[in-house]
Order: structure tokens, then sequence, then C-alpha cells
């Protein structure tokens, strides 16, 4: 019969467990005690009161392993969570037992065996009832966050041990980058450059680019009746295209080890710039290392972007990478596709020490972008 | 009740407990006991709320200081009365733990201040225990483990409360808010109560099956062993007449086999005297030898006895629970075979009476197998035989200045012919010629003999026998005096005798020719005291002596040896077992139907008694399976169709009766159809009516196909669904 793995005693563990309180260990030594005085004397009356304690422990053990059975647990949280933006989860715990209420209940989530969350107290669950506990959760880190279950734990009826079960409720959530209110100078620089890079040209788009006299062939639906009714002639709209307001966010991932505060910095500062260019209504494209977005405009574009950058990972340069120089010639395709804005980690092997990320748009280092946020 | 209202409370009734379980065992001396009683009654009626007694006790301000004074204190006494007053460590420990619970009575104030109570509650029955095997022991116990298991579960259930607030968690967020789950609710006080009565069962049972390490033949004595008189090697005349007043039970016997002697008076033979000097008769024969051992535990003696008694004499078992007395001998009816119990050694002496090699110093079982004499009839019509010399210098004995006596003697026997018939002429002449009363100071007179027989005429049990002792011997009839004790008080609901102090009892033992040994007793039956005093305490007093009795047999006897004829009899076969729980369960009831039995009348029989027991145990064992099958519910996870579960059975019920409203309302639903696709239907046909159609057909087919049993909400919003169903018209 093979021996069971590690992980396999591990999750048997941590299904129930139980822990000795402290007034439970002073019951204990008094038991010990007491049972010492029993065998020692022979007195059967000692034995009497040493059979009350051990059924204390017993009836301890079976209450609480009563109140932590038959609970159902259902944990809701947002799609999306942000890293340090406390959201508020719910988890809804119903007592299914038909005769039993539970009592001096604690809930906590837990990930990889440790708990994430507040401990949630829930002192008399009513058989058949279910309760609504709502709970600040804060995620610190950005990337996947694997909620394994809900450890319910009781110390009713005697306070004397703790008594924990595992409900197995695996979630994962996406935790973004940290949104930060940008720099002004930072902004100052995007409006600059947005104007440089402003080239008025007609085209599909929403914007008045021009009026001009309707031509054989002009769709109909873009003539602008106002100025027709006022000229009593017909007047076509013009719109100006929308490729214009496009950007491009690179964030390259080749950073060594030493600069891994800093590149989780420019994750955060491209996951900020990328929430305000989407107000601004910027068509955008995001680079990050060698995955690329496809151009894109509104919310749901936009956090497709900060799904990207909530699961980039920083790569650590390697000889061949240094040779390629990714972060310097950033891939782009088209020359037309809008502002460039590189935010970087790591500026190459003469980089040491950073402690910001720089921000660059279409090659030129915006001022204060160097503290971007 | 708030719980840190009702903690209080149970925290005092906890510390009462205890004290009550110490005074009554210990006797705390009138102060000490007087100072925890009162500082209990203040503390007590504080915690209900009386204001007037807060004010009092507000009154008398103590600081910390003061108290940790009192504290110091405390311990100087305990070392005073540990090297000078009680001179003992255990009295001198538990008068300092009395004061120190006064102490934290009146400060109470935080969760360690209650732990610490609990702690000296604790030492203080476990001394209580330590000090008394007494039935009381058992009523004050059982309130300890009701009062320990509230306090423990409002202890428990308070400490969340007081975590979040003066004690904060930060991370730790309450949501009771809403409930208001802070008070005793009638849910929680059954809750508390049923968990209570399986402590308590599950007490017993491992009280029961724990095993007994100690290897001790007698416990550790308890107290001072009773006073006896008449049972040492010589006894001055009238030594028994001043234990004949005291009450104290001595010893029970249950008789087993034939129940030959329900309520008859049963003599229980101590030891039998040869020598008589004119004032105190002496034992020349007690030169005591060991015992054989036949089996483990079983003692034979070797006796010289005739053959016609060997085969005719009745045979009496006795199972004797005795008491610790300040003598080594070993009652039982006369005359004994054989002793079974937990002895290293037994003695015994010629006349055949046994011993222990020391007095016992804590109650102790056994059983005796016993024989009596029959009277053979060749001894009606013989004279007294020619004895050899060394038997008649110790039973033909007389002292020298007896000649009335002789003449007496000779008075009474001239008109007789044979040895039986002047043996009983002598008796009835005492029977019926003497009053009996225990105000006869003989024992100052220089002849007492003479002064009972010619003068006083006035005496008790001792100077009967003494008298027929005499009177016997001058006539040549052997004879000797015997002591034990005459066991009258039949306890018809526990099926034994109990043997008090007064029933101690001197008889003679007459020597015939063809029959041997034969105990005849001169003393009239006793008038005084029968009858006096009130039935129904009678009646009450005899039940509870069957439950002090059970008391001792089955808590403070209980030993390894008891577990061994358990585990013994399992082995034995299923049928064994059946019947040997069938008898425990009955015995362990009996008390119980015993008490019943009294309430209502006192002439309850035996019969009706293991009637009443067989028939309670039934009915417990029966409403043992009920409960375990209704919480079991065995039938549910194997026919899951067949059998549903009252939420079910209900949400089917609501189905139905949104089905026959739909179909008053001109849709019903054919039989063939799935209730998703009648759902369709209703969509189609009348929207209004669809979110509640939908809504409790979802939860019927949860119910009904999902089997997921309903939570008691859903059924609401079932039924509520239902009931806004109803007010619609369909147009």
């Amino acid at each position: 019969m093979p021996f069971p793995s590690a992980s396999v005693i591990r999750r048997l563990f941590r299904r129930r467990s139980t822990r000795v309180t402290s007034e439970g260990l002073q019951f204990l030594i008094f038991t010990l005690a007491i049972g010492i005085a029993a065998i020692n004397t022979g007195n059967n009356l000692f034995y009497l009161l040493l059979a009350m304690m051990l059924s204390l422990i017993l009836v301890s053990g079976i209450l609480a392993e009563y109140c932590l059975r038959r609970l159902e647990l259902h944990r809701h949280l947002p799609d999306l969570l942000f890293v340090n933006e406390s959201i508020t989860a719910i988890l809804a715990v119903k007592n299914r037992k038909a005769r039993l209420a539970s009592f001096s209940l604690t809930m906590c989530d837990v990930s990889d065996d440790h708990d994430v969350s507040s401990r949630l107290e829930v002192r008399y669950l009513a058989p058949g009832n279910s309760r609504l506990l709502s709970y600040p959760l804060t995620p610190t880190r950005r990337g996947k966050l694997q909620l394994d279950g809900v450890r319910v734990s009781t110390e009713f009826p005697f306070g004397l041990f703790t008594k924990k079960a595992f409900y197995p409720i695996e979630e994962t959530v996406t935790v973004c980058p940290e949104i930060q209110p940008l720099d002004e100078s930072l902004l100052r620089g995007l409006f600059a450059a947005g104007h440089e890079q402003s080239v008025h040209r007609r085209g599909h788009g929403s914007d008045l680019y021009n009026l001009r006299l309707y031509h054989a062939g002009d769709d109909s639906r873009s003539i602008h009746w106002p100025t027709t009714a006022r000229t009593s002639q017909l007047i076509i709209r013009e719109t100006e295209a929308e490729e214009q307001r496009r950007a491009v966010i690179h964030v390259p991932t080749t950073a060594p080890d030493s600069h891994d505060a800093v590149f989780e910095q420019a994750v955060s500062v491209a996951a900020s710039l990328i929430q305000h260019l989407t107000y601004q209504g910027y068509g955008l494209q995001l680079l990050v290392g060698s995955e690329r977005s496809s151009f894109g405009q509104g919310e749901a574009h936009s956090l497709e972007l900060l799904r990207m950058l909530a699961l980039c990972e920083r790569r650590v340069p390697t000889t061949e990478f240094l040779s390629s120089h990714e972060s310097v010639d950033p891939p782009i395709e088209d020359g037309a596709a809008g502002a460039l804005i590189l935010v970087q980690s790591w500026r190459g092997p003469g980089d040491e020490k950073a402690e910001h990320p720089l921000v660059m748009i279409d090659g030129e280092m915006i001022l204060g972008g160097a503290h971007a946020v | 009740m708030p719980f840190d209202q009702a903690l209080r409370l149970t925290s005092i009734l906890l510390a009462s407990a205890s004290f009550i379980g110490l005074m009554v065992g210990t006797g705390l001396p009138e102060w000490l006991a007087a100072l925890t009683g009162m500082a209990l009654i203040v503390v007590l009626l504080r915690s209900v709320g009386i204001s007037s007694v807060d004010h009092l006790v507000m009154r008398v301000p103590i600081s910390a200081t003061g108290w940790n004074l009192v504290v110091i204190g405390g311990f100087l006494g305990f070392w005073v009365d540990l090297l000078w007053v009680s001179e003992e460590l255990l009295p001198a420990g538990i008068h300092f733990l009395m004061l120190l619970m006064v102490i934290k009575l009146f400060n109470l104030k935080f969760r360690r201040d209650y732990l610490h109570l609990y702690a000296i509650s604790l030492v203080a029955i476990l001394a209580s225990g330590s000090l008394t095997t007494d039935l009381w022991f058992f009523p004050i116990f059982t309130l300890y483990l009701l009062a320990g298991v509230w306090t423990l579960l409002l202890f428990q259930l308070t400490k969340s409360s007081e975590a979040t607030g003066s004690f904060t968690i930060p991370r730790t967020i309450p949501h009771d808010a809403q409930d208001g789950f802070d008070r005793v609710t009638p849910h929680l006080f059954w809750i508390g109560n049923g968990l209570a009565i399986g402590a308590f069962l599950m007490t017993l049972v491992i009280f029961f099956t724990i095993p007994r390490l100690s290897a001790g033949f007698y416990q550790k004595g308890v107290g001072e062993n009773l006073r006896t008189s008449g049972f040492s090697d010589t006894v001055n005349l009238g030594a028994i007449g001043p234990i004949k007043r005291a009450p104290s039970i001595v010893m029970r016997v249950e008789l087993s086999g034939r129940p030959l002697r329900n309520g008859g008076p049963l003599y229980i033979r101590g030891v039998s005297f040869d020598r008589y000097d004119g004032k105190a008769w002496t034992n020349r024969l007690s030169h005591r030898r060991s015992l054989r051992e036949e089996t483990a535990g079983t003692f034979v003696l070797r006796g010289k006895r005739s053959t016609v008694s060997l085969q005719s004499g009745e045979t009496i078992q006795q199972k004797i629970l005795l008491e610790p007395l300040d003598t080594p001998v070993l009652f039982a009816a006369p005359f004994v075979e054989s002793v079974s119990g937990p002895f290293p050694n037994l003695l015994s002496d010629v006349t055949g009476s046994v011993y222990l090699p020391f007095p016992s110093a804590s109650r102790i079982e056994y059983t005796v197998v016993s024989r009596s004499t029959p009277l053979v009839p060749a001894d009606f019509s013989s004279e007294a035989g020619l004895y050899p010399e060394s038997f008649a210098s110790y039973f033909l004995q007389i002292p020298h200045e007896s000649e009335r006596v002789g003449a007496l003697a000779r008075e009474l026997t001239h008109a007789t012919r044979g040895a039986y018939e002047k043996v009983n002429a002598i008796q009835i002449y005492l029977t019926h010629n003497y009053r009996y009363s225990l105000d006869a100071p003989l024992a100052e007179q220089d002849h007492p003999l003479e002064e009972f027989l010619f003068t006083r005429k006035t005496g008790y049990c001792e100077h009967y026998a003494t008298a027929m002792v005499i009177l016997l011997r001058m006539v040549g009839i052997p004879a000797r005096l015997v002591t034990g004790f005459l066991a009258t008080e039949w306890n018809e609901y526990g099926n034994y005798y109990v043997v008090r102090q007064q029933d101690a009892h001197a008889w003679v033992e007459v020597h015939l020719p063809h029959s041997g040994w034969i105990p005849m007793d001169p003393t009239p039956p006793i008038l005084e005291g029968a009858g006096d005093g009130n039935p129904a305490w009678t009646v009450l007093g005899r039940v509870l002596d069957n439950v002090r009795l059970q008391w001792n047999r089955f808590f403070v006897q209980y030993s390894a040896a008891d577990q061994f004829a358990v585990v013994q009899e399992l082995k034995a076969g299923s049928t064994s077992v059946r019947n040997k729980a069938l008898d425990s369960m009955t015995s362990l009831v009996s008390a119980f139907t015993a008490i019943l039995g009294g309430i209502i009348t006192q002439d309850v029989s035996r019969v009706r008694i293991g009637f009443l027991g067989k028939t309670f145990g039934s009915v417990l064992i029966g409403l043992a399976v009920l409960l375990w099958l209704g919480m079991r519910q065995p039938w549910a996870g194997r026919s899951p169709g067949e059998k549903r579960s009252r939420q079910d059975q209900a949400m089917a019920n609501l189905y139905g009766r949104m089905l026959t409203y739909l179909s008053r309302q001109g849709i019903a639903k054919p039989t063939a159809m799935a209730p998703i696709e009648f759902v369709g239907i209703i969509r189609a046909r009348w929207s209004a009516a669809n979110a509640h159609v939908a809504s409790i057909t979802g939860l019927y087919c949860q119910a009904r196909f999902g089997h997921i049993p309903l939570t008691q909400e859903e059924l609401q919003r079932a039924n509520d669904d239902l009931h806004r169903l109803m007010s619609l018209q369909k147009l």
C-alpha cells in the first residue's frame, strides 16, 4: 500500500484540526491531576470526578463537530480586484442542519493555508437559517488571488478547544495593479504629446471635422440638417477620424531582481495610464513584454489591458536578451498607431539602481515621468 | 436573562455546590461555614439585582490592597492552622481554600477571577470527595456537574462578546448584533440542560468503564470506625446495653437463593463465650487459626459438624455489606461454612467464629454460606449425654456463688424428661416471667445474675441469655453465650436486612447430644419502639437506605473485580449478556421505582417492584431506541423516493396547492408535462404569475429532484410566493 503523500496528509489535517485554548490547557492539567489522584488512592469518587472531566472533554468534541457540520458557504467577490483597494466581499453561510443550531462560529478566507481575510463571527445560527456576512478584503499583490476555501472554527460549547473545519470553496480572482493618481507633470507631458500627435483627418469618428456641400454619392445620413435648413443647401457633416487618438503603452518586462519594486511601480503606472487614457477616449494598445493586445477603446478593453498587466511577470535579463535590446526598440508595426508611451523599469545593464520607472512618450522623456506617481 | 448575569449566577451556584459538599463532608468550623455561607448569599442577592444588598456592600469599601492583605493574612493563618490548630494539611488547606473562595466571590470582575473561582470550586469538590463516601455526595456532585456545564457554556458564550468589547481583536468582525443573541433563550436553556444530561450520562459510562488501576484491598478509611461492644474476648455483663440505643447502621444483609426469610428475624452470629465469672463472660477458646482458601477469595471452615446437620440443615447464602467496625469479627448467620470476599486472609476459632486479621477501616462486602442446625427428633427424649472433661470444663462451667440459681434450675426442670424439655422449660420460664428493659443497671451489682433472677426480674438480652446458660449448666446441659445481631428490620424495597447498632443481641447456643449446637433465645420479643414514628417516614427511610446501598455497591465499592466480572459476563454469550443487561438496568432503576412505590404505598410487594423495574427499564430502552431512530432516520438514506423530510413534504404540498389554483384559473398542468415546461406555459399564458410560479417550481425541483434540503427561509419564500400568486386574478 503506497504511503500517502505529504500533500494528502496536509489536506486531511486541513479539513479538521483542534487546538487547545488556554482555559482548555488548565482544564487538562486539572484532569491529569485528578486522574493521578484517582489511580493513587483508588478512591471511586475521584474516578467519578475524573469521569466528569473526561465526559466534558468528549461532549466538547462532539458538540464542536456538530456545530461545524453541514454548513453551506458561498463567497461572492467582484471579478476584478485592485491592489490596495479595499472591496466588500460577501460570505453566505447557511446551517443545513435540521435540528441543531451552530454556535460561536468564526470564519475566514484561506489561501495557501493562510488566513487572508478578517475573522467573521457568528455566535448563533439557527437550524435551517442563513446569514450574509460582509467583510473588507484588500489584496496586496497583483496577479491571481487564489482563495482555497473558508476555515470555520468554533470554541463551543465550553471554550476548551478550538475546533476548525475547512470548507473548500476554490475561487480565483485577478488582482490588477494599483491605480494611482498620475503626477501633474506627466499629465502635462501627455497633453503636449497629444497635441503634437494630433493630425486632423477626415474619417469615421464622432467629433466634427468639417461641413461641406453635398455631393452625389454621399451618405444621406451624414446630412447636417440644421445647417442645411439655415443655408437652404444640402450640407454634409464630415467627422474626424478616431484613430488619431490612439496610444500604445509599452511595458518592458525585463528587469533584474534588484528592480523588482521598480517593475511593480512601472506596472502600476501603466495601469494608471490605461485608466486615465480610457477616460480620455483614447484607443489603446498594450505591449507587455512579448505580449501585445489589439487596439481598442472603452471600459471593457481597458479591463482587458489591466488583466494583462495583472498577470505579467518580470523576466530576469539573459545574455541573449540583452543583445536583442527588446526594451529599447519596441516592436511597433505601424508608425501611425498613435503615441508610444514607454514605461520602463530598467534601462539596461548600466541601470543599476533606479527608484522610479521611466516614462517616455515617443522617445522623449516626460518631465516628471521619472516619478510618475 | 442576560449572559453575564446568568454566568454570575451559575458561577455562584458552582461555588455553592462545592461549599455544601465540604460543609456536609468535613464539618467546617462554624465561623468559616457561616462566613462562606454569608458571602455566597450576599453575592447571590447582588447578582439577582437586589439593590439594598449592593448598597450595603458598597458601604464597606475594601481596596485591592486590602484584599491582598486579607489573602496574606489568610496564608499566615493557614500556617498557624497547620502547625498548631488542625495540625493536618488537609483541614488547614480546606480552611484556606474557603477563605480564598470568599475573597474571590467579592472580586468577580475579570474573566480570570471567574477562572480562579472555578479552580477553587474544583479543588473543594475534590477535597469533599476525598473525605466522604456518603450518599449525599451524589446529589451534590450532580448539582456541581449541572452548574459546571452551564458555567463553562456561558463562559464560552460571553468570551466572544468580551473579546470584541473591552479586549479588542481588530481583525474580528462580529455579525450577531442583529439576532440579539446575548441572553439565555428557551432554546439555549434546553440545549444547556440537554448538554448537562448528556455529560452526566457520559460521566456514568466513563466511570463504569474506566480501568481501575488501584490494587489496594481496602480503601483508605474515612472517619472513625463504628464502636461496638460484646465482641472482644472478655465482655462484662451489660456491655451491650449502651449500644442498644444507637441507630447507626452496622451492616446490610441480603439473602440470595431461596427467599426464605422475608421479614422474619435473622440471627447474625458474632462470637461465643464459655466462661462466666459472675460479672463477665470470657471466650477461652479464642485461639485463632487461618482458614483454608479453597478458591481465590473463598475460605472454608473445617468445622466438626454432625452428619445429620450436614444432610438436613438449611443453607443460607448471605451477601453482607459491613460498615467499618472497631472489631475484627466477621458476622454471619450461624453456622458459617464458607466466606468469600476481598480478604487476604481469614481466621476462625473452634467455636466457629470468623475473624479478619485486623478491623477493617472501610466498608467491606462479602458473601457467606451458612447452614443452620436442625433439631433432631432423637433429642426430644434423650437425656443430656456424658461429656468429656475437656468439653465440660468449657461449657458446663458455673460460677461459685450460684446456690439459689442451682435451686431454681432444679425446680424448673424436675418435672421434665430429656435434655430438650429442660431447655424448653427454662426458656419458657425466662421468656414469660421476666420483663425486658434496657433501664436495668445490673452491671453495678455484685451479683447481677441473682439480682436479675430474684430481685429486679428486669433486664435485657444479655441477662436473659446469661441466666439461661447458667441454669442449663446447673442441670448438666452444655451451653454458651453468643453475641451478635438480631436483624429484624427488613427493607422490602431492596430485599435486605438493615442491621443497626441497636440490634446487638445476645442469645444462647445449647449443645444437644444428637443435634449439636442449637441456637435458643430466651429474650422475649421486644415491643418497645414498634409502631412508633410516622409510617411514611419509615418507608422513606427504607427507600433512602436502599438508594444508599446501591450507591455503595455501584459507586463506592465498584472495583476492578466488578469490571472483570462484567467482561467475563460479556464473554458468556449474547443471551446471557442480554439478560444481564436487563438485570443491571432493572437493578439500576429499582431504586427509582422503589421511590415511586414508596410514595404510592408502603405495601409494595417484591413482585411488584420487580415488575415495575422491568417495565420501567423496558420503557426506557424503548424510548432510547425510538430516540435513536428519530435522530438517525436510517430509512432516509435507503429509500429517498419513499421517505422525505418534513420540509420536502411541505414543499410538495405547496406545489400541489399552486397547481390546484392554476387549474382553477384555467391553466391545468398535464400529468406528462415536466414542471419546468409548465413554467413556460405559464409565461406564455399568464405572464403576471410567471415570477411566482417559476420561484415555487424552482424550489420544488430543488427539493424533489436535487435532493437538496430546503431551509425554513426557502419554505417561507415559497409560501409567500403562493400567497402572492393566489392574490392575482387571471384576466
